[in-house]
């Protein structure tokens, strides 16, 4: 895989194009939720599940090695013999001799996603031996000679017209594109292969230390055969996949089917302790012999990554490839963009770790961090912040392009140049007519784009406007540092008017601490670690000179900067990450701020009304912060307004930061879906808590749905309060 | 033929199996397109055999030589039926292939799942179940397990070495356009006659 030559974009647009592909994928984003959920139906506490993979997984890593070594002993004991394979290398070494040895001419494969991750089929091919893959996706996909799509569903990018010519082509006769028929001429074409097998090889789904044992999960029945009809069965199986107990796959067996496949469980689950009897032809006839078991221990950069204290955290995936059927970037493109053979965001990180950082800097921008992946993968990986970590390590190792690192040094590293610039750029002046530095500004003001138009900065950002708003109460209930952030400050000023209205009409002073900057999220965004330390500072002294009882925020990104990432990046300064941490404990979002408050005074009560509102769910606000009830409370409780809830409401708008304006292609796509469940809900009016979203959601409505209106949340209540002093 | 235990109705954990979960057992094998065939007596388990026989038309059965096989007396049967019958290791992989139905015994139920636990330890369990187009399964309706978790228990307790199985449905794929279609390299039916008399001894 040569990673450097490859160009992104124009993939991308290949795989936006490819319709059989938009298609499959659509519908199978569509259905996926709805099979799971109903998977779900008889479990109890997910939650508690996926807490006891992570806790198993946690301390398995902690102790690899010992586990390793009891799993390696127990095999022994039992006549399996156990070969640790450093690398890809080591492994096919092996099994090349293993093969010389016994005289295995013919091998039939059920799956092994580590055996793909060394092109290992291409290996044995070479050396003259016959190899063939036998689970159906997996099949097809060879026989086209594509990498898998899906983990899961490898060959998911084809219809069964594409299928039938791959067929076709193969066997030499004409098959027709009838599934049922195509399902049984496999069937008979591969039993044979199965018969005639002197191997099986296969992968694991977990291994159980305490008694060598490895697991099987699948639906064909392959992995049946191929570990009980050929006389020799090699299982690969990479350290992140061992649990020391039987107990401790109860949590894996509960959630992996019901995730992978929406199935309470697969049609096999096969577990396999030991050699065990098959049958070999000896002079004609048949006789019970022991099957040689081998099982190859794979790491392949896995005991380096649990050596990280970081990136131990892929032992607990379990491989059910959840998080691409969620993942609204997987679903619009497919895997193949994602260069090696693991897809997604979890396919970004391990290819990282299990090919190379080179592949990763590729692609690590199509994580648009949305969080939806978080709320369902059962080995609660967080995987958007291990792909921000793995950006800045690059960062730290390769640097930044020197344009970029120009831009961040010194314009975002110096609010006077960078608010100097950003009021320039009101009136339309160069540099921003190019969208060269734009691109790497937190507002990516690149203009308009054919769906969706970008506001303008506004000529009188909120901190000018601050002076007037103003009113300081005689006995303030609390004092609030208002940290307005970029948007706010300089795109939508009328959010922070609001914001001041809404705040002062409950008693509290407001103030705007003058040296406040931007969060520097965009900034760390891009892996840029010191130059978002740099900024931070700023803040953080800006906004202790100020000594508010509260930070508040009306951006969620902003929130979650404030509360935990400050905090996290200076983790090795003590100074610096105690000034942090007493601010993060101040800081408070707009909403769930403001429906406290009036909850304690009585003015949350849900309100009848004429005015349908729906509202749109920020992936921050709702999966970073946990706030989704609050807002629709207070929507709820404004006069007249009546909240109508739409499908996905939590569904990312496409915006994500940076990813919105450099991947336009990418976001439309996703802006449209977000569009048309708007247009569902028969509303006129969208609320957001968040000004990216508003940013967005705003630029879609305008080109394609100009009579619906977008607001957050605070200028809905700050009008409504208006109303009631008319 | 070798078990990875030896008696599994005792290695059950007391006071948790019984009847009172077969019915959730029943509903969600059914829903993975298992067929469930319940009957009260061993007695009845010839008539069940012939009618499925001559429904499919089989001419040739691969089988384990289970308690439920002896007990009911179906070697006598098939021979009567003129069924061609293989219950030995190496007649069973001569012919697992070109036979018409598969059939063997399982230890228990779970009803979380509609799975049934199959100890394969012995490669007769294996082939009878895995290469023929139809497997049909024995298992007596009161060896229920409510959950996954109390099924684990169970292994926990008993699985020193061996094969084990959850049998959860027939073979089935979805490779193709996700569409879901049975029967790909294991049986396209999956029977589970469920017998509430105990056959003697337990053991499988
Ligand atoms: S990261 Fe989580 S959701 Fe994704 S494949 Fe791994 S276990 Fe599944």
């Amino acid at each position: 895989m040569t990673a450097n030559n490859r160009n992104i974009r124009q993939e991308i647009k290949e795989k936006l194009n490819d319709e059989v592909l938009r298609g499959a994928l659509g519908r199978f984003a569509e259905a996926y939720p709805i099979s799971r959920a109903k998977a779900y139906e008889n479990v109890e506490d997910f939650e508690a599940l996926r807490e006891q993979i992570k806790q198993v997984k946690l301390a398995t890593v902690a102790n690899i090695e010992a586990v390793s070594d009891r799993f390696e002993a127990e095999a022994t004991k039992r006549g399996a013999k156990v070969f640790r394979a450093k690398d890809g290398n080591a492994l096919k070494e092996y099994l090349l001799n293993l093969c010389r040895e016994k005289g295995v001419k013919r091998i039939v494969k059920s799956k092994s996603m580590a055996s793909e991750e060394i092109h290992l089929n291409h290996d044995l091919e070479a050396a003259g031996l016959h190899v063939k893959e036998t689970d159906l996706g997996e099949w097809i996909i060879a026989l086209a000679g594509h990498k898998p799509s899906h983990m899961v569903m490898p060959a998911i990018h084809l219809n069964r017209q594409q299928v039938a010519e791959y067929f076709s082509k193969e066997l030499q006769e004409d098959i027709p594109p009838e599934i049922p028929l195509m399902v049984q001429v496999a069937r008979q074409t591969l039993r044979e292969e199965f018969l005639q097998a002197d191997m099986g090889i296969s992968g694991a789904n977990f291994g159980v230390a305490e008694n060598g044992a490895i697991a099987l999960f699948t639906n064909e029945g392959n992995a049946r055969l191929a570990t009980s009809v050929p006389r020799i069965h090699v299982v690969i199986i990479g350290y992140e996949k061992l649990i020391p107990t039987l107990k401790d796959a109860v949590p894996i067996m509960r959630t992996l089917p019901r995730n992978a496949t929406a199935q309470l469980m697969t049609s096999y689950m096969t577990m396999i302790s030991g050699t065990t009897p098959t049958m070999v032809k000896v002079c004609e006839e048949w006789v019970e012999q022991e099957k040689e078991l081998h099982i190859i221990l794979f790491d392949n950069g896995r005991l380096d990554a649990a050596k990280d204290e970081k990136f131990k955290e892929i032992y607990q995936c379990v491989r059910c490839a959840s998080c691409l059927n969620v993942c609204p970037v997987y679903t619009l493109v497919g895997g193949h963009v994602y260069g090696h053979i693991y897809a997604g965001g979890i396919g970004a990180i391990l290819t990282a770790f299990l090919n190379s950082m080179g592949d990763f800097e590729k692609i690590n921008e199509l994580c648009i961090g949305c969080r939806r992946c978080t709320e369902i993968c059962p080995g609660k990986i967080q995987i958007p912040d291990l792909i921000e970590e793995l950006r800045a390590r690059a960062v730290k190792a390769h640097g930044l392009p020197a344009s970029v690192k120009m831009v961040f040094e010194n314009v975002l590293a110096n609010r006077k140049v960078f608010h100097t610039l950003l009021r320039f750029a009101s009136i339309g002046q160069k540099p921003f007519q190019s969208g060269r530095l734009i691109r790497h500004l937190p507002l990516f003001l690149a203009g308009m784009t054919k769906d969706r138009s970008l506001p303008a900065i506004t000529d009188k950002p909120l901190r000018d406007r601050v002076a007037k708003l103003s009113r300081k109460p005689e006995n303030p209930s609390k004092r609030i540092a208002f940290f307005a952030g970029c948007s706010t400050d300089f795109v939508f000023p009328e959010v922070g008017e609001a914001v001041y209205k809404v705040l002062q009409d409950l008693n509290m002073e407001v103030v705007f601490p003058e040296a406040q900057s931007c969060c520097g999220k965009p900034v760390l965004g891009m892996g840029d670690k010191e130059t978002t330390k740099r900024i931070a500072k700023q803040n953080i002294e800006a906004f202790e000179a100020a000594q508010p009882d509260v930070i508040l925020t009306a951006c969620p990104t902003c929130t979650e900067t404030w509360h935990i990432t400050y905090a996290d990046l200076f983790k090795d300064d003590p100074e610096w990450s105690s000034r942090a941490a007493a601010l993060a404990a101040k800081t408070r979002e707009f909403t769930s701020l403001v429906a406290e408050e009036y909850k304690k005074a009585g003015r949350l009560n849900k309100t009848g009304g004429g005015i349908k509102v729906t509202y749109h769910d920020s992936c921050h606000m709702k999966r970073a912060l946990g706030i989704h009830e609050q807002p629709r409370k207070l929507l709820e409780a404004a006069d007249g307004y009546e909240l109508v809830e739409m499908k996905d409401c939590d569904k990312c708008c496409g915006m994500a930061g940076a990813f919105g304006v450099k991947y336009t292609d990418l976001s439309m796509p996703i802006l449209k879906q977000k569009l048309a469940n708007i247009k569902d809900t028969g509303t006129d009016l969208v609320a957001v808590a968040c000004p990216a979203c508003l940013m967005q959601i705003q630029g879609g409505l305008d080109k394609q749905l100009p009579n619906v209106k977008v607001k957050h949340v605070a200028e809905i209540i700050a009008e409504n309060l208006d109303k009631k002093q008319e | 033929m070798k078990k990875v235990c030896e008696n599994w109705r005792d290695a059950l954990p007391a006071g948790i199996w019984g009847p009172q979960h077969f019915e959730e057992f029943a509903a969600r094998a059914a829903s993975v397109a298992a067929e469930v065939i319940r009957v009260k007596t061993i007695a009845e388990i010839p008539d069940v055999l012939s009618q499925l026989v001559q429904n499919v038309s089989a001419k040739k059965i691969v089988m384990t030589e289970n308690r439920y096989v002896k007990a009911a007396g179906l070697i006598d049967l098939f021979k009567s039926m003129q069924i061609e019958t293989y219950t030995s290791g190496p007649d069973i992989r001569a012919h697992c292939d070109t036979a018409d139905l598969g059939l063997s015994a399982v230890e228990f139920g779970i009803a979380e799942t509609g799975s049934v636990c199959q100890d394969a330890y012995a490669v007769e369990d294996r082939l009878v179940s895995t290469l023929p187009p139809i497997h049909a399964v024995f298992l007596n309706s009161n060896y229920i397990l409510p959950s996954i978790e109390s099924a684990v228990e169970v292994f926990s307790n008993v699985f020193e070495r061996g094969y084990l199985s959850l049998i959860t449905g027939p073979s089935r794929t979805a490779d193709i356009e996700r569409v879901l279609t049975i029967g790909v390299h294991g049986p396209s039916r999956f029977i589970i006659i469920a017998v509430d008399e105990e056959v003697a001894g337990g053991e499988a």
